[in-house]
């Protein structure tokens, strides 16, 4: 395998486009090569994720980015896997790149429901649940992990405050990222206060709508040679499945994809947890942020809950967690999202992310689940 | 591979909704490897990977081991919210996913208690607790 870096990365702000998709995301493709100091015919695969294209009445977004950009006759496909869409094109990047098979190749998440009322956005986001078993018996996203939520309550001893802080450390986040769908931090009166979406996930604890677009390139260290940035060694690229129903599962107390992809990526990477300076992870919901740290191995289970309280996950804490603002803030356009996470370690280890800055990251993770758990991207990335 | 030792599925996704909707019972199946029960459409038990499964009619009786109260509804359910989303174990085996229409706070329902399937006119496979009288049909 090449050693194979992301040696460029964009995002715009995450919230409401008033631009489509398709232009969106052409956009900070264009703004990813730039950074990267390459050119857009460098690029020999382009890998594009858009789950939700139909709500735009677009498909075969590939060709349309790449025409975009001036490279009709690079080959593109659309790579779908749910919430994890655009790392799972990551995971393709990296392959083809690591493989030989392309020299450099583009990453692009694009995604656009504003337009769409909540009922409608709700139902698009349902799709990446079991339609037959799940969705016909009234599930909702946030019914799904409010559902494992209160599993894990039934084991663990949990408090409001508990999941609140996750929320308040999440907000606070996003107020220094300029690209956050919400930039605002919250009191845990405000969250307190929030209406029950789903029992007992209330509106604060559950990550907005939003649209945006994010894209990474990836290039061979051979064929880059004087890199423009500060490019992120790929040390691990890691996916994983699970049983897709939560009904077949042997228990529910966590994600057995996330625990299967993280020690895989470890095993990659040959690094260990403590060699991980900060985390971007897959808090669709609270409890996702506490799942992921227990399932990805950095805390002890029925211990992730109270993370955030405790400080441990906050930007000066033993284990910064979603300095970004995380899906809570930042926001979770479907298919740009896991690209995003890249951009954010990317503007951390560049010196880009001011006012949110991890101090001396030298080596960090992202993890990006679909649905609940059917599929999970795990990378790690460290400077050179 | 010949036809006769190509996977089946012990029932269609399309059986499975006849049989919540129109004939009363949980379809399932039983996997003969590791003893799964489930009612999940598939080819092969989604646990071990074994292809041995047998037709299993599943319990209409169990006990609830997770769910939520959710007052933001899925698109099918608009005039049903409040109303809980349950996760079954059956007795005998298999768990199945629900709903509960007269489960309208979180007061009403905890992990463990006793459910009994009650089919009805409505959408998707429907619990009530165990000695409530029937639901309307």
């Amino acid at each position: 395998m090449r050693e194979t870096w992301v040696v460029g990365a964009a995002s715009n702000r995450f919230g409401k486009m008033s631009e489509t998709g398709r232009e969106a995301g052409t956009r900070v493709a264009a703004e990813a090569i730039q950074a990267s100091g390459l050119e857009p015919k460098d690029i020999g695969y382009t890998f594009v994720s858009n789950c939700f294209g139909a709500a735009e009445r677009q498909g075969h977004v590939g060709p349309l980015v790449n025409s975009g950009l001036g490279i009709p006759d690079v080959p593109s496909c659309t790579v779908e896997s749910a919430c994890s869409s655009s790392s799972a094109a990551l995971h393709e990047a990296f392959v083809h790149v690591a493989g030989g098979f392309a020299d450099a190749a583009l990453v692009v998440g694009m995604e656009k429901l504003s337009h769409l009322d909540t009922l409608a956005a709700t139902s698009y986001f349902t799709l990446g649940a079991d339609c037959a078993y799940e969705t016909k018996n009234g599930a909702t996203f946030p019914g799904l992990y409010a559902t494992l939520a209160t599993a894990y309550r039934s084991v663990y001893r949990t408090t409001p405050e508990m999941f609140g802080a996750i929320a308040i450390k999440n907000h606070a986040n996003g107020a220094r990222n300029p690209n956050a769908h919400f930039q605002k931090e919250i009191s845990m009166e405000t969250y307190l206060g929030s209406p029950m979406i789903a029992s007992p996930l209330r509106l604060y604890d559950c990550c907005p709508f939003s649209d945006g677009a994010a894209a990474v390139v990836v290039a061979a260290k051979e064929f880059v040679k004087q890199p423009v940035t500060e490019p992120l060694v790929i040390r691990a690229s890691a996916r994983s499945g699970s049983i897709m129903d939560m009904q077949d599962r042997p228990d529910l107390l966590g994600l057995p994809a996330t625990r299967t992809a993280a020690d895989a990526a470890f095993r990659q990477a040959h690094l260990g947890r403590r060699d991980i300076d900060f985390l971007e992870v897959h808090d669709c919901f609270t409890i996702a942020e506490a799942l992921a740290l227990e399932d990805l191995g950095f805390l002890p289970k029925g211990a992730g809950a109270g993370a955030a309280l405790e400080g441990i996950t906050a930007r000066d804490g033993r284990l910064p967690v979603n300095p970004s603002g995380g899906l809570k803030a930042k926001g979770h356009p479907v298919s740009a999202t896991g690209a995003a996470q890249v951009v954010e370690i990317f503007e951390q280890m560049n010196g880009r992310a001011a006012g949110r800055e991890v101090p001396r990251a030298e080596t960090a993770l992202a993890h990006n689940v679909g649905a609940t758990g059917g599929s999970c991207s795990v990378h790690i990335f460290s400077r050179r | 591979m010949t036809a006769s030792t190509l996977p089946r599925a012990p029932h269609t996704i399309e059986e499975w909704v006849k049989g919540y909707e129109n004939d009363g019972k949980l379809r399932g199946f039983r996997c003969r490897s590791c003893g799964l029960r489930s009612a999940t459409w598939g080819l092969a038990c989604p646990r071990c990977g074994s292809r041995d499964l047998e037709e299993a009619e599943l319990s209409d009786r169990g006990s609830v081991v997770a769910y939520t109260i959710l007052a933001v509804p899925g698109d099918e359910f608009l005039n049903e919210a409040p109303y809980a989303y349950v996760v079954v174990e059956l007795d005998g085996g298999g768990r199945v996913t629900g709903w509960m229409p007269r489960v309208r706070s979180e007061t009403e329902l905890r992990i463990g208690d006793r459910v009994r399937f009650t089919p009805s006119y409505r959408p998707g496979v429907q619990f009530a607790k165990e000695g409530e009288g029937e639901s309307p049909r």
